[in-house]
């Protein structure tokens, strides 16, 4: 089965490391096709490079997520409000 | 929670009255800067990490868009529109205090990894997974590096994977195209892990 997979890889009919890293972002996302995303599975399943580099692009993307809370000031929209009365033309 | 007289509900997803922004309507204006300023203020502030700057950024931003409501086209959605100008204002105060000398275009294809016959040129290897478990510093390392990143790149990675705006929104508010919000949000990426490779691979930090 590897050396199968190799063979085609080798021969153009697989993707190889250049084509399944330049493509994550679709393959996290689920946009593949899905002949590609399989191909995509068993080549990030057996290859040494991609399989530690993908684990690191998702988790990477975990940490990107992982960080949601900005405190949100109590007296922003007051605040914000009572310069928009001073430099803002309303009408009323 | 009941809304006062005038005898309008709440809805959960209000869309701004536009005529009455166009109007220069006060009442429209304080509604309009109620809905949106907690998630403008943080995509603001996730760009300047400055909250002082930031909440003056936010001014600024509301007071753009009623001075410019009439440039409004109609072809985004309003709101998209609104964070495009916070977005504008962010990036340009955060162009002008830059002090710590941050990537360009360049060094984030430096980045990149490199390949010979579609083959990785070094090897990546595994991350030390008891390095991974400190929060703390795993946060620290992140924040660091996307400190780093490009302007352009940066305000990618936020609107994508921290507000997850769509692709079609980011590009709207970026003014660049679905494609261009696309590959530069997968480099960002990628220049993060390489900049966090250093920090979680086994045996690395040889120097404090
Ligand atoms: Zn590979």
């Amino acid at each position: 089965m590897k050396a199968l997979i190799m063979a085609k890889t080798l021969l153009g009919m697989a993707p190889n490391c250049k084509k399944v890293t330049s493509f994550l972002a679709e393959y996290v996302e689920g946009t593949l096709p899905e002949k590609l995303r399989q191909q995509f599975d068993q080549h990030i399943g057996m290859c040494k490079c991609c399989g530690p580099y993908f684990e690191q692009y998702r988790a990477t993307i975990g940490m990107i997520k992982e960080g949601k809370e900005v405190a949100i000031p109590s007296e922003l929209v007051e605040h914000t409000m009572s310069f928009l009365r001073k430099n803002a033309d309303f009408k009323h | 929670m009941t809304e006062t007289a005038r005898g309008h509900i709440d809805k959960t997803s209000l869309e701004p009255d536009l005529e009455a922004l166009l109007a220069g309507d006060e009442k429209a204006f304080e509604l309009l800067v109620a809905q949106e300023s907690p998630r403008l203020f943080r995509i603001i502030h996730r760009i300047l990490g400055d909250e002082e700057e930031s909440k003056n950024i936010l001014q600024e931003t509301f007071l753009q868009a009623f001075q410019r409501m009439h440039t409004f086209r109609r072809e985004s959605k309003f709101t998209t529109w609104l964070y495009a100008i916070g977005i504008n204002l962010a990036r340009g105060s955060l162009r002008k205090s830059k002090r710590m000398t941050s990537l360009d275009d360049a060094d984030v294809e430096r980045l990149q990894p490199s390949f010979s016959k579609g083959m990785f040129v070094e090897s990546p290897q595994s991350w030390d997974p008891l390095k991974l478990a400190e929060r703390t510093d795993r946060h620290k390392f992140l924040h660091q590096a996307i400190d780093k990143l490009p302007e352009d790149y940066k305000a990618i990675v936020i609107l994508r994977d921290i507000e997850e705006h769509s692709t079609e929104e980011v590009a709207k508010m970026l003014n660049i195209t679905g494609g261009a919000v696309r590959v530069r949000l997968h480099r960002a990426r990628v220049a993060l892990r390489t900049m966090l490779n250093t920090h979680f691979q086994y045996q690395s930090q040889s120097s404090k």
